[in-house]
């Protein structure tokens, strides 16, 4: 673990992955915080055996939350969406993420799990 | 300025309203199509409180369908976002006519009168925080649409924004993208927030907007043109970026700021400094 600016925070956040959309998602949601304003949509395309073929985010996210919505769409790749922890996805960032911050790592996983279940209940 | 049949009046002619009154007297007067000149010596002038006196023609006319059609043709240009032109005949038989022109192609003179229409400001807000709400309100009084954008829908509400035309909420950069921009579209940056300012800015730098201003202090003003810089931004756009944003009026209340943005705006959009006209030889 490092400070909360990992290198892996400052490198997906300046050249974030899978940044955009897909033209027929099977999962897309998005959501906000609603005090600081970050902002996101997960869009997942699911192969034929349900695991990920495609994931893609899109939004208005500070460094961390931006660079937490690239590793995830990196993480869940060929696997079943609901897979990918929030204990990995912080692992994944390298970084001492303080407590007044873990919402910005939280939220773009918040947000898939969420399509996941509006997809589940659809 | 119209006069209805009961007397009720839309608009003026003038900004003080001296030469109004005869212009009433003489619309109701005639019904004929004809131009009259209102001459105000320097003894009437200081008389009704100007000292520079001068003289105004002014076409009096009862306004036919055919004036109405023509005006309902600009109407849906302006609507369109573009700018129409409203050539009016003065004199000889067909004074009071009116057609729809190019204005590169006529020019006024003693015989025709052409009024250039321009589709109204519509300022893209950006930011729905505290300075925006005052901000829309004197844009509103400035008779400029306004359109608020903010990612976060307690802000971006009609509780906090009754004046503004529109409220958009969502991802804010894709909001930008889907505007559409021109030399009526200023545009203010008072999110204060990189991760919209960033994504924003790249986005109306490539747009032929009138003005471009971003809420944010001496310091952090230039950090967020570095990150553009670096994204590839050319120097001539960035300099187009107008911060720390707003007239330097010594305010610093929300709606102090609010004044001194929107002064701004009216001064670029008009190619005017903002200096004291009391300053000026």
């Amino acid at each position: 673990m490092s400070a909360p600016y990992s290198d892996v925070i400052r490198e997906h956040a300046r050249h974030p992955r899978n940044y955009g959309a897909l033209a027929a998602p099977d999962i897309r949601h998005e959501d906000v915080n609603p005090l600081c304003g970050d902002r996101v949509r997960i869009e997942v395309a699911l192969a034929r055996d349900g695991t990920v073929a495609e994931a893609r985010f899109q939004g208005d996210l500070c460094a961390i939350a931006k660079a937490s919505a690239s590793v995830l769409t990196e993480l869940i790749r060929w696997r079943t969406p609901g897979d990918v922890t929030e204990d990995e996805l912080f692992e994944a960032l390298h970084a001492d993420i303080p407590p007044a911050r873990r919402k910005c790592v939280q939220l773009p996983l918040e947000v898939l799990q969420a399509g996941i279940r509006r997809r589940a209940t659809r | 300025m119209f006069v209805s049949d009961d007397g009720s009046i839309f608009g003026s002619v003038t900004i003080g309203g001296c030469i109004d009154a005869r212009v009433i007297e003489e619309a109701a007067a005639s019904a004929e199509p004809h131009v009259v000149h209102f001459q105000l010596g320097d003894e009437d002038a200081w008389e009704i409180g100007l000292t520079c006196g001068g003289g105004v023609d002014v076409l009096v006319e009862r306004l036919s369908d055919a004036a109405f059609d023509v005006y309902e043709t600009a109407k849906k240009e302006l609507d369109a976002g573009r700018s129409v032109a409203i050539a009016t005949t003065l004199k000889g038989p067909n004074a009071g006519e009116r057609r729809i022109v190019d204005a590169a192609a006529v020019q006024s003179g003693d015989d025709v009168y052409v009024e250039v229409l321009r589709p109204p400001v519509t300022l893209y807000v950006v930011g729905a925080g505290e300075v925006a709400i005052p901000l829309v309100a004197f844009a509103k009084t400035l008779g400029f649409r306004t359109v608020v954008i903010d990612n976060r829908p307690r802000f971006a509400t009609r509780e906090r924004f009754p004046d503004a035309d529109e409220l958009r909420v969502g991802i804010v950069s894709e909001i930008a993208g889907e505007l559409r921009y021109g030399p009526t579209t200023p545009v203010v940056l008072v999110a204060h927030d990189y991760k919209v300012e960033g994504p924003v800015l790249q986005r109306v730098l490539a747009e032929d907007v009138p003005y471009v201003g971003l809420l944010g202090s001496r310091r952090r003003g230039p950090a967020i043109l570095q990150l553009l810089r670096e994204d590839g931004v050319a120097e001539e756009q960035l300099a187009r970026v107008r911060v720390p944003i707003g007239l330097d009026l010594g305010g610093q209340s929300a709606a102090e700021i609010a004044l001194s943005i929107v002064a701004e705006v009216v001064a670029v959009m008009h190619g005017r400094s903002g200096a004291a006209l009391s300053a000026r030889s």
